[in-house]
């Protein structure tokens, strides 16, 4: 019966859990799902990270290649993000170019990085105008269940903690960079932007943590990204219906807590596995 | 043409023009300072099989740069302006039929997601479409010193440390869209979400006048 | 103007919000809101002109500018029976009425009234001209006082067609003549009553 309820209206199913203030997956509204993290995951990449929020997972994986310099910023490196939604990770998806919600996701990622300056683009310099590291974070969704901007942000700061450069020594006569593989070191994160999603029903009712299913019943979804000093580095809103200023701020507290709940968790794992070496 | 020059110091002098194209069923331009967008709508049309909504109508935004081909940048400007514009549309009152809204960049001097939003807006309008609201784009600075600079140039927005622009709804003047760049802190997000409410009605009212002065012929 | 809310005692009438036109109103509580659209929406009752396009078996497939294709019962003839097919080509022009126009459904076209006459509607324009204006101008030309039509009378006779869907076919005596009546009326889109006065005396006095 319930099934049928649900393939037959959709929405009233879901308001039906929502006006008793839960979801069908048993969540309270401001609950998130189970966050789950292994970083390092690929030896082959240069730093990596596997997020799984619920069902929802991605992966990241970094690789750091040796260029030179834009000639406008000679002392700056680059940071290239890109945001896979393959076939594979839901029906929604189509082979072929990406479409626009990948391609959206991408330059998300990439004017949080910006705007947050979690990795200060002149650390990557290494000569002045002749030598810098060019990171690109791929970010490839396998399992697509909503709220992968949330999931993503997560895999790409874990694998951006997980990178190890190797040394490289560059020597101005022969103009010859060498790279001493055995010596590496790790970058230096300036900022830890963390974000939150939401969703609103009928206007109204703003639950946190979308899955799929409520991402397209949805009439809005909002992104919140924050780093640690409680500075806000994104607030993305694509359309969809309108907020007043009062639920935006409850947005930002949600996020706040939730903030600190990835802030630990990704320590937690970082510690995990340093203890074994 | 219209010009609204505008007594509150703030907003740029702003102006629009409707109907100025034979072939789309709705069009307009708008111009912000010397930022220049021009809009063409047109629809309710056939829709293609593949993109067919069976309870509403399907909406394309398609961003057309100056010069070179649209990027991912223009991709992720044209999601929010077709979220927000689904918003507005009471797109249920014409299911299978598309809808085509194409913007066109005549010159970019800063504040153009806001201009996009307002060309977008008054296209819709000319073509007659269904509307449950009507919003207006408003882009807000903040520069090195914390002050506030509203609708910036291609400058300013480069000096700006942070950048966040708004679609505002005209029935509670609330928060449709929100596209941010830079990082503040959530007092500042505050006093901008006000500031662009408080310029929205410039807009609005504008909306009415040049609305207003189209019909008046036709009395 | 809309987006306003007006106070009629004793119950408040709310209109819009949004802005679309000018609100107008006919006694004794009559009340619509005229814009200026281009694209057609197809309308029950409205009176439509179409350009077949295509044949297939029993119906007719017309465009009348809407979203999609009307179709039309060859039996929606005037005399039409089983055995008598009307001569309807692809690329005729047929002045006919919606009788199914919702927005769930295909539009359907007839060319008889209830009592099974032509009444006016039918294929018509072998020759002549057929072009297109906003709906708004369409409906001001079909007031029962149209001045616009009143005016352009009194210079030559000619035949005009005027569909709701913004689709009007004029023709005169002469190619000439057909295409100065085309022009005025596409130029009276944007003219207040006194302009149009103005350019519709020089026309007639043969100073343009």
């Amino acid at each position: 019966m319930a099934a049928g309820f649900k393939t037959a209206e959709p929405l009233e199913y879901h308001r039906s859990f929502l006006k008793e203030n839960c979801r069908p997956d048993g969540r309270e509204l401001g609950e998130f799902r189970t966050t789950t993290l292994n970083i390092g995951s690929i030896s082959t990449a240069d730093g990596s990270a596997l997020v799984k929020i619920g069902n929802t997972t991605v992966m990241c994986g970094i690789k750091a290649e040796l260029a030179n310099p834009a000639v406008e910023v000679p002392s700056r490196g680059y940071i290239v993000p890109n945001v896979d939604l393959p076939p594979l990770c839901s029906s929604r998806f189509r082979p072929g170019p990406p479409g626009e919600q990948a391609q959206a996701a991408s330059q998300f990622i990439a004017d949080v990085i910006e705007s947050s300056e979690v990795i200060q683009t002149e650390d990557l310099c290494i000569v002045k105008g002749k030598l810098c590291w060019v990171l690109y974070c791929d970010i490839m969704c396998l399992d697509y269940d909503g709220n992968v901007l949330d999931a993503c942000l997560i895999a790409l700061l874990a694998a951006l903690k997980n990178v190890r450069l190797p040394e490289v020594t560059f020597s101005e006569d022969s103009e010859v960079p060498k790279v001493s593989l055995e010596n590496r070191r790790g970058l230096t994160i300036h900022k830890h932007p963390v974000g939150a999603s939401f969703a609103v029903f009928d206007d109204s009712i703003m639950i946190v943590d979308p899955t799929a299913e409520e991402e397209t019943l949805s009439t809005a979804i909002i992104t919140v990204v924050m780093d640690e000093e409680k500075h806000l580095c994104a607030l993305h809103k694509p359309g969809g219906t309108s907020l007043s200023g009062e639920k935006l701020q409850d947005c930002i507290n949600r996020t706040t807590i939730r903030h600190k709940e990835v802030h630990k968790l990704i320590n937690k794992v970082i510690q995990s596995v340093k203890t074994p070496e | 043409m219209e010009v609204c020059g505008s007594s509150n110091p703030t907003l740029r002098e702003f102006g629009s023009e409707q109907n100025l194209l034979s072939r789309p069923d709705g069009s307009s331009s708008f111009v912000q300072g010397d930022t220049s967008v021009l809009a063409g709508v047109y629809g309710p049309a056939e829709v293609k099989v593949s993109k067919e909504i069976y309870d509403r109508a399907t909406l394309e935004v398609v961003i057309q740069t100056k010069v070179g081909l649209p990027s991912v940048k223009e991709r992720a400007r044209e999601q929010c302006v077709r979220e927000t514009c689904e918003a507005a549309l009471l797109s249920t009152l014409n299911p299978r039929s598309s809808l085509t809204l194409i913007l066109q960049v005549v010159h970019d001097d800063g504040s153009l997601l806001a201009c996009f939003l307002n060309a977008a807006c008054m296209a819709l309008m000319d073509a007659g479409l269904p509307m449950s609201c009507l919003f207006a784009g408003v882009t807000c600075a903040i520069d090195g010193d914390g002050r506030i600079i509203i609708d910036p140039s291609a400058v300013q927005e480069k000096e700006s440390r942070a950048l966040m622009t708004f679609a505002i709804d005209s029935k509670e003047r609330r928060v449709m869209m929100s596209s941010t760049k830079g990082s503040f802190t959530v007092h500042e997000l505050h006093q901008c979400v006000a500031i662009s409410q408080k310029a929205s009605d410039n807009i609005f009212e504008f909306y009415r006048e040049s609305v207003r002065r189209r019909y008046s012929k036709s009395v | 103007m809309p987006e306003s809310i007006t106070d009629s005692k004793p119950e408040k009438v709310v209109c819009g919000p949004g802005l679309r036109g000018i609100l107008r109103h006919k006694q004794p509580n009559l009340y619509w809101i005229d814009s200026q659209q281009r694209r057609y929406v197809p309308s029950k009752g409205e009176n439509v002109i179409g350009v077949v396009t295509a044949k297939s078996g029993d119906i007719f497939k017309v465009d009348i500018g809407g979203s999609e294709q009307a179709s039309l019962s060859y039996l929606a003839f005037e005399g039409a029976t089983k055995r008598n097919r009307p001569n309807v080509q692809v690329g005729d022009l047929v002045y006919s009425q919606l009788i199914v126009a919702n927005k769930d459904m295909e539009p359907e076209l007839v060319c008889i009234d209830s009592c099974g006459r032509a009444n006016g509607l039918g294929v018509f324009g072998a020759d002549g001209l057929l072009f297109k204006v906003s709906l708004g101008l369409v409906r001001r030309l079909l007031a029962p006082q149209s001045e616009i039509a009143k005016d352009l009378e009194k210079m030559f006779p000619f035949e005009m067609v005027v569909g709701m869907n913004g689709r009007v076919w004029v023709k005169a005596k002469t190619i000439q003549q057909t295409l100065i009546v085309a022009n005025l009326l596409e130029s009276c889109e944007n003219m207040t009553a006194q302009q149009r006065q103005t350019l519709f005396r020089r026309v007639a006095d043969g100073s343009i």
